[in-house]
């Protein structure tokens, strides 16, 4: 329900200009627009109590009698003052909008550097705890400390139901819990809480029917909510599900993967007997579908090494895979201790060979002077490597780690404008 | 689905790992060379392979 204030006509005694007096029951003081005179709104001549100055003129971004739909009520604009804070030499200033509805009562609207919060005043006592980092609790919730400031009014326009002057100064203390915010302010005669819930820019636009589009947010605001809230855990949770399905198409191939040995034979090398290396093995089949051929090879090498020259060739064809592999195995001990390096096996997948006849050619190399070596080459078609998935599993992580850097980048920045600056409380997840 | 993109970047790589999987790739450099001749099979000495010619490592501390 809601219905138009009454409004009543006055004029400024100090210039004339016309007044406008929206809630005239709980208005204490009235600010002239044109001269900037703070008037008692209860003494019939609206005897002058404050006159300020004002650097410059400032136009509120919501015009005193703007009416907009909050919460589904109807509130009007009828006050506007900006409040300022000091913080290490460096003042900053939001503003706050005094709306009214003549049944429900007043709430705020504030305003800094685009970010917007709905702010209505407590009835109870949020409990405030100072054991360690401040907390609030209200209703089982707890709200964290963010800052505590000497909050100081620095300009106002429009009507108020307590009685304003620029200069004055209230403690404010703020607790979030983002999307809300509460607010302890204490003067010298009262404490007063307050809750705010942040609102986009938009929202505020839409609400009063504002030509044009809000100020562009800039940077984070104390409360506002973190657009990757919930998301690092939803998305470490897809993950994870992710993972296991990576894990189990993995345990299929390892399940279902031929691994047949199609090659075992074993073989002498003695490097200063002379004469021609190379030789070519039988030839084996490797049947199925286009797959990998597993090539493994087992030396007795010690403190020596060995290089092999391997073409797996297609006999009908004469295609050949080219590749090499050295084989070394030293180890011994020094003042370090005992040490080892490389070592006596090694193994070689080669890629995508079509099913046909093959044969092997092998031409093993070492050091002239090297005694002979013993080595046993083995075969086998179709061996699963699970690399791939290993990649895969590692190029999972990325999206979910984005993320969470992303999260805790906002959190830091959020966290960067508290009195706990630079030490970044953590992600609200 | 709270994370499409997501999902469709893990069915696709998936998709291309199952693949490289079934069709047996490796890391391995290998040489592909066409048409040895089969006197290769009677003079294997006849043939240098590509990898012949690389230098080799001599460990040891």
């Amino acid at each position: 329900m809601s219905a138009p204030p009454q409004v009543k006509a006055l004029n400024c005694p100090n210039c004339g200009a016309a007044l406008t007096i929206r809630a005239s029951y709980h208005t204490l003081t009235v600010v002239c627009a044109n001269c900037l005179s703070i008037l008692d709104a209860k003494d019939p001549n609206l005897q002058v109590l404050q006159q300020f100055e004002a650097k410059e003129r400032i136009l509120p971004l919501l015009p005193l009698g703007t009416r907009g739909k909050l919460r589904g009520d109807v509130y009007e604009v009828i006050g506007f003052q900006v409040r300022t804070i000091v913080v290490e030499g460096v003042s900053y200033s939001w503003s706050e909008y005094l709306l009214f509805n003549p049944y429900k009562g007043f709430r705020y609207l504030t305003e800094y550097q685009g970010h917007w919060n709905d702010v209505s005043t407590l009835k109870s006592v949020p409990e405030v705890s100072t054991a360690g980092r401040p907390t609030a609790t209200l209703l089982g919730e707890k709200f964290r400390h963010f800052q505590t400031s000497q909050a100081q009014t620095t300009y106002v326009l429009g009507e108020f139901p307590w009685q304003v002057r620029v200069g004055d100064v209230a403690t404010v203390m703020d607790f979030i819990l983002p999307p809300r915010m509460l607010s302890r302010e204490t003067t010298a005669s009262e404490t007063n809480w307050s809750l705010g819930e942040y609102l986009p820019g938009a929202q505020v636009w839409a609400a009063f029917k504002l030509p044009g589009s809000p100020p562009p947010a800039q940077g984070v605001f104390a409360n506002q909510p973190s657009p990757f809230k919930g998301g690092v855990k939803g998305v470490w949770g897809m993950c994870l599900l992710l993972l296991l399905l990576v894990f189990a198409v993995a345990q299929a191939f390892l399940i279902f993967a031929g691994q047949q040995e199609v090659f075992r034979r074993t073989y002498s090398f003695s490097p200063g007997s002379g004469g021609e290396a190379s030789f070519v093995t039988d030839p084996f089949d490797l049947k199925g579908r286009i797959s990998n051929v597993e090539l493994s090879i087992f030396t007795n090498l010690s403190n020596n090494w060995a290089y092999f020259n391997f073409a797996l060739i297609n006999l009908a064809s004469g295609e050949a895979y080219d590749f090499g592999r050295e084989v070394s195995f030293y180890s011994g001990v020094d003042s370090d201790g005992s040490w080892s390096e490389g070592g006596p096996k090694d193994d070689a997948t080669i890629p995508s060979v079509p099913p046909g006849r093959y044969y092997l050619r092998v031409e093993p190399e070492m050091d002239a002077g090297a005694s002979t070596m013993q080595y046993e080459l083995v075969l086998r078609r179709d061996v699963p490597s699970m690399g791939y998935f290993w990649i895969a599993g590692l190029l999972l992580l990325i999206p979910p780690a984005f993320v969470s850097f992303r999260s805790i980048a906002f959190e830091g920045k959020r966290w960067r404008e508290s009195d706990y600056g630079g030490s970044s409380s953590g992600d609200d997840d | 689905m709270r994370h499409p993109f997501y999902l469709g970047y893990a069915l696709i790589l998936l998709g291309l790992v199952s693949f490289a999987e079934y069709r047996g790739w490796s890391f391995l450099s290998v040489n592909q060379v066409k048409d040895i001749p089969k006197s290769v099979r009677d003079n294997p000495g006849a043939y240098r392979s590509h990898y012949g010619f690389y230098p080799r490592h001599i460990g040891g501390k």
